[in-house]
Formats: C-alpha cells, sequence, structure tokens
C-alpha cells in the first residue's frame, strides 16, 4: 500500500514538473527533447549549407528583429515586409522580422525589452530615442563606418549632427526628415470669414491673425478651434513648436544644455493660449486624436500635423480642404523637425550586428533602394536624389523645409523632460499660474538633464 | 397600510433596478451597433442611436490589419536548446488574421491557466485545512498576505525572471504567475475546512490511500469552490490586460484585450475599428456564458465556507 | 513503556502527515515561490539601490523610501489609491446587496435575467469595456455630454477625463459597472440558502422586514459578504487597464495610482529602485489590510 502510495505521489510530482514549463528541473524531459532538437538542427543546417553555395552573399546568415515606430508607412506591417522582400532577394540567408510599434507603449515595450534582455536587433525611430535615450545609456551600437561611406557624405550636415551622440559617435543612419507643421480646415475658414488673416501663399500668419482667425471661428460659432492637446506624449512636438513660435521663443538654448521654457517669450505665448476662448488645453487628448478630431470637422485647426497625416488615413478620410500651414508667428517660423532613422541594439552578437547593418546599408545606400525606403515613410530624403517627380502634396509641403528649426530633442534626458512638459500643460489647463508651472517645468527638465549627463 | 408600503418599496426598486439595468446594457449595446455603423456616423455630433446602416468595414479593416499564423506548436522547453533562444515551432498554421489568432490565445491562456489553478490550488487548499504540518501557519499567513498583490509591484523583477526562464514573450509568461497568485488556495482552503473530519478518518480507517481520498471524498466535496475558482480565474485571467501589456510583444502572441488596446494606440480614436475588436473580444466569452449560465451563477454558494 | 511507543507512532504519524501535506502543496508552492515570493524579495532587494537602464546599480540603502515620502505625486497617488478602494469597495458591496435582495424575490426567469445583465460588463473584458466608455466619455462627440446637453442637464459640454474634477469619479464608476456583477450573483445564492425555518420562526414573532434583515439572513450571508470583500478589494486595486487606456494618470496627476505610477517609473522614467521601493510600501499596506480583514472574518464566524 505505501509503495502505491509513494507512486502515485511521484506520479503526481512528475505531472506537476510537466506543468511547470520553463523549470529547470525536468532534466530528463530536457533531454530526450534537445535529441529531437538535435536532429532537427543537422537537417536545417544542411540546407543552410546549400544556401550558401548557391546564395548570392555567402557571408553573413542571421536571424535579426526589426521594430519600428510608425513613420508613416513603415508602421504598416504590410508595407515593411514588401521591403524586406526585396532584401531577402539579394540576402536570402538573413531572417529579418518586423514588429510594428505604436506612439503610445512602443517606449515602455521597448524598455521591457531591454531590461529582459530581449532587445531587438534594428529599430526605426528618431534621434530622440535612438541617440539621446538609448544611445547615451550605451545600449547602441556605433554606426560610424556606415557613416563613413561615399554615399552618407551627401547627408545633410544638421541631420548629421543629430544623429551623433554627445561622445561623437554615431547612433543612428538616418532614412528620412520632415517639418512638423500645422493644419487648418480651408472650408471652415472660409465659411467663417477667417482666411483674410492668413498668406495661403508663403502658409505664414501672425500671431495677432492667428488670434483674430480664432475669434472669427469663434464667432462663426465653432467653439472648438483647436486643441493644446496633453494627455501624454504623444504628437508633443506639436503644442512644443506653437508655443515657441508665437513670440519666438526656444525650448533650449543653443548649445542642447540647459532648457528655456521659462523665458518671457514662452510664457507669454503659454499666457495667451490659456487666455483665447476657441483653444483649450485638454488633457483627454494626445496628438493622434487631435488629428483624428480635426479630419472629422470637429477642431478646426491641427497641430500635430505633417505630410504623414495628409497622406494617411485621417488626411485622406477628410471631407474638407486641408490646408497645411507654419506655426503663427512675429518672425520667421522655426519649425520642428522630425528625422528618422535605424540605430542597432547591441545585443553581443557579433553576426545579428553584422547583417543588421548590411541591411541599412541595403535600405540606404542604393538610389532606388533608398527612394523605396524614403517614399514608404511618406517623408523627404535625408540626402540629394531624385525622387517625388510630380508630387502634388509633396511640393505642397516642401514649402515647409525652409522653415526647419533647431533640432533641440537630442538633449541628456529627455525621455523623462517630455514627460515634464505636458505634465506642464495639463497643469495650465487646469488653472495654475503660467509661470509657476514653467519654472516646475524647468527645474525638472533641467534636473533630468543634468542627471543623465551625470551618468 | 404595512403590505402596501412593502408593495410601494418593492415598486420602486424594481424600477430602479430597471434602470440600473438599462445602464448596465448600454455600453455592450454601443460596442456593437458601434462595430457596424458606418464611419460617419460614429463619428457625428448627434449620436445614432439604431444604426441606419449596418456596415462591415470595420471587421474588414480589423481582418486586414495585421497577419499571423493561426496556430504555432513549439516543442517543449525548445528555447532552452534553440540558438537564438526563440521556442521551436514545429507545427505553423495557415495565415489569417492576427484578431482570430489573438482570440484562440486568449482562449487557451484563459482555459491553461483555469485548469492550472484549479488542480493545483485544489490540492494545496485541502492539504492547507486538513492537514496538520509544520510551517502552516507561517504558510497561510504569506498567502493571505499575498493574495491581493497587484502584480505591478513585481513588475521588474518579474520581466527579468521570465527573460532568464526563456518565457518572455510567450504565453506562459501570462498563464504562470497567474497559477503563482494564492487567491485560489485560499478560496479553496476555506472551502475545505467543511469537510467534516470523521469521513476522512473513517476513510482513512478503511484503507483508502491518500490520493483515492482526495480524488473520491474531497474533491466531490469542494466541487462548488472549485467551480467558483474555475469561473474566477478564467475571467481574471482573461482580463489581466497588465501581465499582457508588460510580457507579450510580438503581434503573433497577443490576446484579444492587448489586441484591442494597441489598435488603441495605433488607431486612437477610430472608434468602430475599436468597437468591431471589442465585439470580436466580447462576443465569445459572452456566448460562454449564456451557454454555461448555470453554472456560473449557481453552486457558487459560500454558505459552506466556515471562515 | 506504553506511553514511550504511543509517542513514537505520534511522531511518525506526524511525519507522515507532514511529507504528505508537503506532496499536496508543491505544485502550488512550486508557482506561488517561483512567480510570487522570488520576485517579491528581489523588488525588496533593488529598493535599495539607485537602479535604472544601462548602468550598474549603485546601493543607496533607504534613500528611495525618503524620498518617496517627499513625493508629492506619490502621495497624491497614495490617496488616489485608497479613495478608489474606499469608495467602490462598500458600494460595490450595497449596491449588489440591495440588488441581489430585490431580484431574489422575483420569479425564477425575471431573477436569472436581472443577474445576467449585471454580469454583462464583466464578461465583457475589461478593455472593451474601457475602450466604450472611453467613446461615451468623449468630449467632443461622446454620448453622455449629448444626453447631458439636449436634456438641460449640463449647460455645457463637460471634457469628463480631461478634467481633474471628474476624471476620478469617471473611472470609480466604470470600475463599479464592472465589479457588481460576481457580488450579485454571490449572493443571490447566499439568499437562497438562508435557513427558511429561522425567517418563518422570526415572522410568526412579528419581526418587521428591517429586523428580519439584520438579525436573521446578515449573519448567515456573513462569509459570503467576507469573500466578495476580499474580490472586490483585489480588484480595485488592481484597475489598471482603466487608468492606462483612459487618462495615464492626468489630468494633473488626479487619476494616479500606485499601481499606474510604479509603470509610470519603472517603464518611462527607468526609476527600477525607485518604482521597487513604491513596490515594497504598496505590498506592506495590501498584505496589513488583507490581514485585518482576514481577522474580521475570523473573529465574525
Amino acid at each position: 500500500m505505501k509503495k502505491l502510495l509513494a507512486l502515485l505521489l511521484v506520479g503526481a510530482m512528475s505531472l506537476g514538473l510537466v506543468a511547470c514549463g520553463g523549470s529547470n528541473t525536468s532534466e530528463p524531459a530536457a533531454e530526450a527533447s534537445s535529441v529531437a532538437v538535435e536532429t532537427e538542427a543537422a537537417t536545417t543546417a544542411g540546407t543552410e549549407a546549400e544556401a550558401e553555395i548557391t546564395g548570392e552573399n555567402p557571408d553573413i546568415t542571421a536571424e535579426i528583429s526589426l521594430w519600428t515606430y510608425p513613420v508613416g508607412d513603415w508602421g504598416k506591417e504590410d508595407a515593411v515586409k514588401e521591403l524586406i522582400a526585396g532584401f531577402n532577394e539579394v540576402y536570402p540567408n538573413i531572417t529579418v522580422d518586423v514588429q510594428i510599434l505604436d506612439y503610445a507603449e512602443g517606449d515602455k515595450t521597448v524598455t521591457a525589452a531591454i531590461e529582459s534582455g530581449n532587445a531587438p536587433d534594428l529599430i526605426f525611430e528618431g534621434p530622440e530615442r535612438l541617440v539621446a535615450n538609448w544611445g547615451a545609456k550605451g545600449l547602441m551600437v556605433d554606426l560610424s563606418d556606415i557613416w563613413s561611406t561615399d554615399v552618407s557624405a551627401g547627408i545633410y550636415d544638421s541631420i548629421e549632427a543629430a544623429c551623433k551622440g554627445t561622445d561623437g559617435k554615431y547612433y543612428e543612419y538616418p532614412v528620412c526628415m520632415t517639418a512638423h507643421c500645422m493644419a487648418i480646415n480651408r472650408d471652415l475658414f472660409e465659411a467663417a470669414g477667417a482666411l483674410q488673416y492668413i498668406d495661403e501663399e508663403t502658409r505664414t500668419w501672425s500671431t495677432e491673425d492667428f488670434q483674430k482667425a480664432v475669434e472669427a471661428l469663434v464667432a462663426y460659432g465653432h467653439t472648438n478651434a483647436g486643441a493644446v492637446f496633453c494627455r501624454d506624449q504623444g504628437g508633443d512636438q506639436g503644442t512644443r513648436a506653437l508655443v515657441n513660435n508665437l513670440y519666438g521663443g526656444t525650448f533650449t538654448n543653443a548649445e542642447h544644455t540647459e532648457y528655456t521654457a521659462n523665458s518671457e517669450e514662452n510664457i507669454k505665448a503659454l499666457e495667451l493660449l490659456k487666455s483665447m476662448e476657441g483653444i483649450n488645453f485638454d488633457a483627454s487628448l494626445v496628438g493622434g486624436d487631435e488629428i483624428k478630431l480635426f479630419s472629422q470637422g470637429v477642431l478646426g485647426m491641427a497641430f500635430c500635423w505633417n505630410v504623414g497625416a495628409e497622406k494617411g488615413e485621417d488626411g485622406q478620410s477628410a471631407q474638407f480642404d486641408i490646408l497645411p500651414m507654419a506655426f503663427p508667428s512675429d518672425g520667421t517660423p522655426a519649425l520642428q523637425g522630425g528625422i528618422w532613422g535605424f540605430g542597432i541594439f547591441d545585443n553581443k552578437d557579433a553576426n545579428r550586428i553584422e547583417a543588421a547593418k548590411v541591411f541599412i546599408q541595403y535600405m540606404t545606400q542604393d538610389d532606388v533602394d533608398y527612394a523605396k525606403a524614403v517614399e514608404t515613410s511618406t517623408y523627404w530624403p535625408v540626402r540629394e536624389i531624385s525622387i517625388y517627380e510630380g508630387d502634388e502634396i509633396m511640393t505642397e509641403y516642401g514649402k515647409f523645409m525652409q522653415y526647419m528649426g533647431d533640432y533641440y530633442q537630442v538633449v541628456p534626458g529627455w525621455a523623462e523632460a517630455r514627460t515634464a512638459w505636458w505634465n506642464m500643460l495639463q497643469k495650465v489647463g487646469g488653472g495654475t499660474d503660467v509661470k509657476t508651472a514653467v519654472e516646475e517645468f524647468v527645474t525638472t527638465a533641467n534636473a533630468a538633464a543634468a542627471a543623465a549627463t551625470a551618468q | 397600510m404595512k403590505i402596501t408600503r412593502n408593495k410601494v418599496y418593492k415598486f420602486i426598486s424594481v424600477v430602479i433596478i430597471l434602470i440600473f439595468a438599462f445602464l448596465f446594457t448600454f455600453p455592450l449595446y454601443w460596442i456593437i451597433t458601434g462595430a457596424f455603423k458606418p464611419y460617419e456616423a460614429i463619428n457625428s455630433l448627434t449620436p445614432e442611436w439604431w444604426p441606419s446602416e449596418w456596415v462591415t468595414t470595420h471587421f474588414e479593416k480589423l481582418m486586414s490589419n495585421r497577419k499571423a499564423p493561426l496556430w504555432e506548436l513549439h516543442i517543449p522547453f525548445g528555447s532552452f536548446f534553440s540558438e537564438n533562444g526563440k521556442p521551436i515551432v514545429f507545427w505553423e498554421g495557415p495565415e489569417a488574421p492576427a484578431a482570430i489568432r489573438w482570440l484562440i490565445n486568449t482562449v487557451f491562456m484563459a482555459v491553461t491557466a483555469m485548469l492550472l489553478t484549479c488542480v493545483t490550488a485544489a490540492m494545496a487548499g485541502y492539504a492547507l485545512a486538513k492537514k496538520r504540518f509544520v510551517g502552516r501557519t507561517v504558510l497561510f499567513t504569506l498567502i493571505v498576505c499575498a493574495m491581493a498583490l497587484p502584480k505591478q509591484v513585481i513588475l521588474i523583477p518579474l520581466v527579468r525572471e521570465m527573460s532568464d526562464l526563456n518565457l518572455y514573450n510567450t504565453i506562459w509568461s501570462v498563464i504562470f504567475p497567474a497559477v503563482g497568485w494564492p487567491f485560489g488556495v485560499f478560496l479553496i482552503k476555506q472551502f475545505s475546512e467543511g469537510i467534516p473530519g470523521e469521513i476522512l478518518e473513517s476513510a482513512r480507517i478503511d484503507g483508502a490511500g491518500e490520493i483515492k481520498t482526495f480524488i473520491n471524498i474531497v474533491f466531490p466535496m469542494i466541487k462548488p469552490g472549485v467551480g467558483a475558482l474555475a469561473i474566477f480565474t478564467f475571467i481574471n485571467t482573461w482580463n489581466d490586460y497588465f501581465m499582457q501589456l508588460i510580457m507579450l510583444v510580438n503581434s503573433e502572441v497577443w490576446t484579444i484585450s492587448l489586441g484591442i488596446a494597441k489598435l488603441q494606440g495605433e488607431y486612437s480614436t477610430d472608434y468602430g475599428l475599436l468597437m468591431a475588436g471589442a465585439t470580436m473580444a466580447a462576443i465569445p466569452i459572452i456566448t460562454v456564458f449564456i451557454i454555461f449560465q448555470k453554472y456560473f451563477t449557481k453552486g457558487i454558494t459560500m454558505g459552506a465556507v466556515k471562515g | 513503556m506504553t506511553n514511550q511507543v504511543y509517542t513514537k507512532r505520534s511522531r511518525a504519524l506526524v511525519r507522515r502527515e507532514t511529507t504528505a501535506a508537503y506532496l499536496f502543496l508543491l505544485p502550488s508552492l512550486f508557482f506561488f515561490v517561483v512567480f510570487v515570493i522570488y520576485p517579491m524579495i528581489m523588488c525588496i532587494y533593488t529598493s535599495f539601490f539607485d537602479s535604472t537602464m544601462g548602468r550598474e546599480d549603485i546601493f543607496i540603502g533607504f534613500t528611495n523610501y525618503v524620498n518617496l515620502f517627499q513625493d508629492e505625486i506619490f502621495l497624491g497617488a497614495l490617496k488616489n489609491t485608497t479613495i478608489i478602494v474606499v469608495v467602490s469597495v462598500p458600494a460595490v458591496c450595497a449596491f449588489s446587496l440591495w440588488v441581489a435582495s430585490v431580484i431574489y424575490d422575483m420569479k425564477g426567469a425575471a431573477c436569472s435575467a436581472f443577474r445576467c445583465i449585471f454580469y454583462l460588463p464583466v464578461v465583457t473584458g475589461s478593455v472593451a469595456v474601457t475602450v466604450v466608455w472611453k467613446w461615451m466619455y468623449n468630449n467632443y462627440y461622446g454620448i453622455l455630454n449629448y444626453v447631458g446637453t439636449k436634456t438641460g442637464i449640463l449647460d455645457t459640454n463637460i471634457n469628463w477625463l480631461g478634467d481633474s474634477r471628474f476624471a476620478l469619479w469617471c473611472i470609480i464608476l466604470i470600475l463599479f459597472t464592472t465589479s457588481v456583477g460576481q457580488p450579485i450573483v454571490l449572493y443571490v445564492s447566499a439568499l437562497g440558502n438562508v435557513d427558511n425555518s429561522l425567517v418563518e420562526a422570526a415572522q410568526v414573532d412579528g419581526a418587521t422586514r428591517f429586523q428580519l434583515f439584520w438579525k436573521i439572513k446578515w449573519p448567515q450571508i456573513m462569509p459570503t459578504t467576507l469573500y466578495i470583500l476580499v474580490i472586490t478589494t483585489i480588484n480595485s486595486f488592481q484597475c489598471f487597464a482603466l487608468i492606462q487606456l483612459l487618462t495615464s494618470g492626468g489630468p494633473q496627476h488626479s487619476t494616479d495610482t500606485i499601481m499606474y505610477y510604479i509603470y509610470y517609473m519603472a517603464f518611462t522614467l527607468y526609476k527600477y529602485g525607485y518604482a521597487n521601493a513604491m513596490g515594497v510600501i504598496l505590498a506592506i499596506i495590501i498584505a496589513v489590510l488583507s490581514a485585518i480583514q482576514f481577522k474580521l472574518a475570523q473573529s465574525n464566524t
């Protein structure tokens, strides 16, 4: 009887172990399956060997992962897979597994992946993440070797500067760029008699014109002229550009070491926005929501706009004439640029890093392939190539490139500083005195910068 | 006089409950109708109470959004031997809309977690209630204290641990912490207190072994408790959005809840698409609920519980 | 002599029982230790370090804890968490008991219909429910503002989720609708199990409806009430999806809960040690609460 009981218990125990899945205690089962795996590995090795002989590029065999933020159609799985298919025609031995991230949760997904040692090999985003954040933390691979190619010499200097870390290493290889602008509902402006306040030729307007236009919209009955969205960080470059431009303020000093949001110009701008009827500080919206509301005709203007939005679903579904505009400013508008490209996470695997570099080179070095990569992004190339010939929308938006302002999103500790920005807007919206709110923002943001620099 | 007052009270109560019932049904109604309303109606400033036109465009968009293999069967523990630490897939299903795969993942996750929890908790709860052993009080105190612990508390260590176990980004990383959560043990322990000691004693005298006693005598008596636990675990795991958010990266391993949340991140306020996703998430579980309604609502009496 | 034999046998019995007990406990303990206890220990350990991404951890003793209690946002989050638990737990218990006592008297079909209806938000799934509420709360074309302004209850549209005065209550409301389903079902069956002979005896003695409830029924459904208290507390503490999907803790941190703040601290600001210290504080609070609840349970039955 006792024996039987013991047997049963042992049985129950091993059942428990099987259920434990990842536990290390289940050696026997593990060994059994490892045999099967080995045989399988042997067969795959065989096929790989064959491929090595027949394949065009015998050098590298690797399986790499690519995570992309939704930069135009780089956020659509089908489009990216098509680009990868082109890549695989030349490099059949490099498998690229693609994951699309979103701006709402993407950063947190990457954080969890980094912390658990599962960071992707390639990532597609801008310098504020690749250089100022992950690069500064020493998680990225230096891409100087790709930057030293002849083709790379053609990349615009301002872009190059943004892709380089404070330590002089290149953590991003750029693919495309744009100037973030804003947009207005032309039909609504016309109906409200507000078209007189904008210059349709240069697409600029003064701060006073902006005020008058909003007043006209409100008088017309459209009380939701615009929204200073501030639920979270999504699309925050729009609100920053709006505030900075109104009275010619800047976001950081020229050296990108300190935040200047508490300057007189910026305080004046925030106070103006707060006082304007028709401009709501809306803590229930992020940039994406704002674009949507604009394209639905609910909001009269969008501060989080660019050519990608126009070409995307929101722009296409709008039932009215969308007129892209520079931000209202008394001087020359300074638009926030967007730069996107590849970075490589240092996963301590020389083979995968090499494969990732091969991928970047394929996408950026040859003009034909590069044009495809740029077109997928819906933005502009970072060096001179012939692209978008006769594309009306691109010509229209091309006007804004001349207003491209300083790319300041490379301050160390940027990730924390930007969260302080929308928290500050929420406070202003909630009735906190502007001066108090911006001072608090600058303190937090500068502390974050100092901490990150010290690190 | 008294009777009339009673009746008035009852009448008013019923009216109030009817109002609440309406409020509780409305979101679901809004989800399902919203999924079939055309784009313009959804974003119109005057809501459309009943769809003037039924369209399936949102579902088409949902289905064409992402693709994933319908299923992928892994070699158990394969990730420990594969070169890249990823699971070794030996059987991959046909390519299908990812939303359907999410649904399959969710069902697999909830059912597996439910079964594992019920089996382990039934055994442990019984032992805790009916056996006297060294460390019993300590263990029980630990369980009570850990019961309400939100998973956010152990977020970072858990992520690292899952990675060490090669479970990160697999559905198991959501299942195992759910099974480890000691609420089930507590619940079954409370239930098992009600088992009369004499029955166990007489079974022992009759020569029944521990296992036999457990299966033939204990289990039938704690069945309602296990039923309650099964339902509770199933729903909780289904809704355990946080763990899914943290642990699951690749769209092939997402659950339907996570899928909708991610759609929300991508398409912000495309409520038509979101409602289509929500409908897909809600309909299967509501169907199960209505079919098994009897079990959901019957037998979960806690009257038998002795604290 | 006999005594010695007895002790020996008894010891053997104790040993046998202990072994058996642990074998029964083994599978459950394995998961508990590996996926709850071990991470918890790691959490306590890391909370004494300045731990962030891409750098070795630096031991800083209790600094994280000291900083925590000077962090206004943390204290605010603590307050919000308390409000959510203190408001929603009693509200859910009282409401579900009231609904259960009304629908319990109804005919079978009506009773089960109501049970189903109140259970619907639970089975719809928290994310699906959250998303539809987000739409209904929408500032510009949400149905709540539409009905409110049309019926004249509201003068102008209210930005439900974007206004720090309303956001937390909006979240509590959703939490409430997803929490009452299970308690109602439990209470209905508990009321069905109340010993009828006692009820009848009391009625013969001329007890009022009120007395009947408090003196006869309430003590008998006490175990159910305690169970409901426990699960509702757990649910309230774990309302994460609502906050993450609707408000991200805003506006002005008015909907930050500790659970969300931990997530934000760890994954947006990379302050792992600090986030873990918060987790430890929360764990202590919850452990104490659970222990109190459990002590109450024991003294009551």
